[in-house]
């Protein structure tokens, strides 16, 4: 990986790379590295009762491992973490997929929003990685919750800690996935989100975690759409 | 008679399952089969003569019978889901417990027999469990 470009590792703001991570022994360890590489940031890697080697590589990477006891799934582990840097009084908090689908050189790109303080919470979108498939499923759910953003699941965000503080709280706990539901509150709660253009890797090994098969992406369609119906509109009445 | 008033008990369920979802009072995963009912509900409301056919087909003389039937094996299937998950959730219950004593056990190891821990406090910080 070339480095010369850029010698000078990201430092602002004060900010934790969370890694949810469920049997991803393979990829994670240079995820981590990437990161280190090119941020001082600590990397908290929120292990979700994997069966394989993902802790010990972890640990053996460097990052800082949050086991979880009972398997959560992706959102749940996330909202450990999230939980962590508000605990530890982070300012900003970034997500990232353990499966190296997120590349650490855009770290800075997605950062921007929130160092200009132009928004709460900053997505990094790459639709060309969508099927066609999975573009009409976005486009619907777009329609039904109301929701202008383009790339609806990427996991590759950051969030100001007033994002990090609402979402830590029980009304974000139990959703299911991370996407429409933890954009709908966020949206919800007055947060402003920005969406940044990055490019991702495509998935190299494994299958995608919600679309396996045809009972999951029913499931999922069936769940989103309710959700973003029911939440559709809504803002929350809280003090920021 | 009957018909608009399961239509109207499908609607209104309907409606209060929007509702709690929204308020974060209700899971969606529920919300999702609640939905459905309510949906079979309305549906069999708006159409009341689909029972007199099925309960034709099925040779069931009084065929509102055959709609009690149905919404009791629902509403059967539906506790016996929730048994086993609650069971899952159980065993998920006394597996945190036991961990989080063995934890406060090490912690208290590797911290020594310091004067300032009180016997029985609670060491997670976190103050969201409570003593049963």
């Amino acid at each position: 990986m070339d480095n010369t470009k850029n010698n000078v590792r990201l430092t602002q703001p004060h900010c934790v790379v969370i890694i949810p991570a469920h049997n991803e022994e393979r990829s994670i360890t240079n995820v981590i590295n990437e990161i280190r590489e090119l941020t001082i940031f600590p990397v908290v890697v929120v292990d979700d009762a994997s069966t394989d080697d993902t802790i010990l590589m972890a640990r053996k990477a460097g990052a800082i491992v949050v086991p979880l006891a009972v398997q959560l799934g992706a959102w749940g582990a996330t909202q450990t973490g999230l939980r962590y840097a508000y605990k530890n009084a982070y300012s900003c908090a970034i997500t990232m997929d353990a499966d190296g689908q997120h590349l650490s050189e855009y770290l800075s790109v997605l950062l921007t929003p929130i160092v200009t303080k132009e928004a709460e919470v900053s997505i990094g979108t790459c639709t060309s990685r969508a099927s066609v498939l999975r573009k009409i499923a976005w486009s619907l759910i777009k329609q039904v919750s109301g929701l202008r953003l383009e790339d609806l699941t990427s996991g590759f965000r950051a969030y100001d800690h007033r994002a990090i503080k609402r979402l830590a709280t029980r009304h974000a706990t139990l959703l299911e996935y991370q996407d429409v539901g933890v954009l709908a509150m966020l949206h919800a709660s007055g947060m402003r989100i920005k969406e940044v253009e990055v490019s991702m890797v495509l998935r190299q090994h494994g299958i995608s975690r919600i679309f396996y098969s045809w009972t999951s992406v029913i499931y999922y369609m069936a769940y989103t759409l309710l959700l973003s119906f029911s939440k559709r509109g809504m803002t929350y009445k809280q003090p920021r | 008679m009957v018909s608009l008033v399961t239509g109207i008990i499908g609607i209104a369920t309907a409606i209060i399952i929007v509702a709690l979802i929204r308020k974060d009072h209700l899971r969606v995963r529920y919300g999702l089969w609640w939905f459905v009912l309510a949906g079979i509900f309305a549906f069999l409301g708006l159409f009341p003569t689909l029972i007199d056919l099925f309960a034709g087909y099925l040779g069931i003389a009084y065929p509102p019978i055959l709609a009690l039937i149905i919404a009791i094996a629902i509403v059967v299937i539906k506790i016996l889901l929730m048994d086993i998950e609650h069971s899952r959730n159980m065993i998920n219950i006394q597996r945190l417990t036991q961990r989080i004593a063995l934890l406060e056990s090490d912690l208290r190891e590797m911290q020594g027999e310091s004067n300032d821990i009180k016997p029985n406090s609670n060491q997670s910080g976190l103050g969201d469990v409570r003593r049963q």
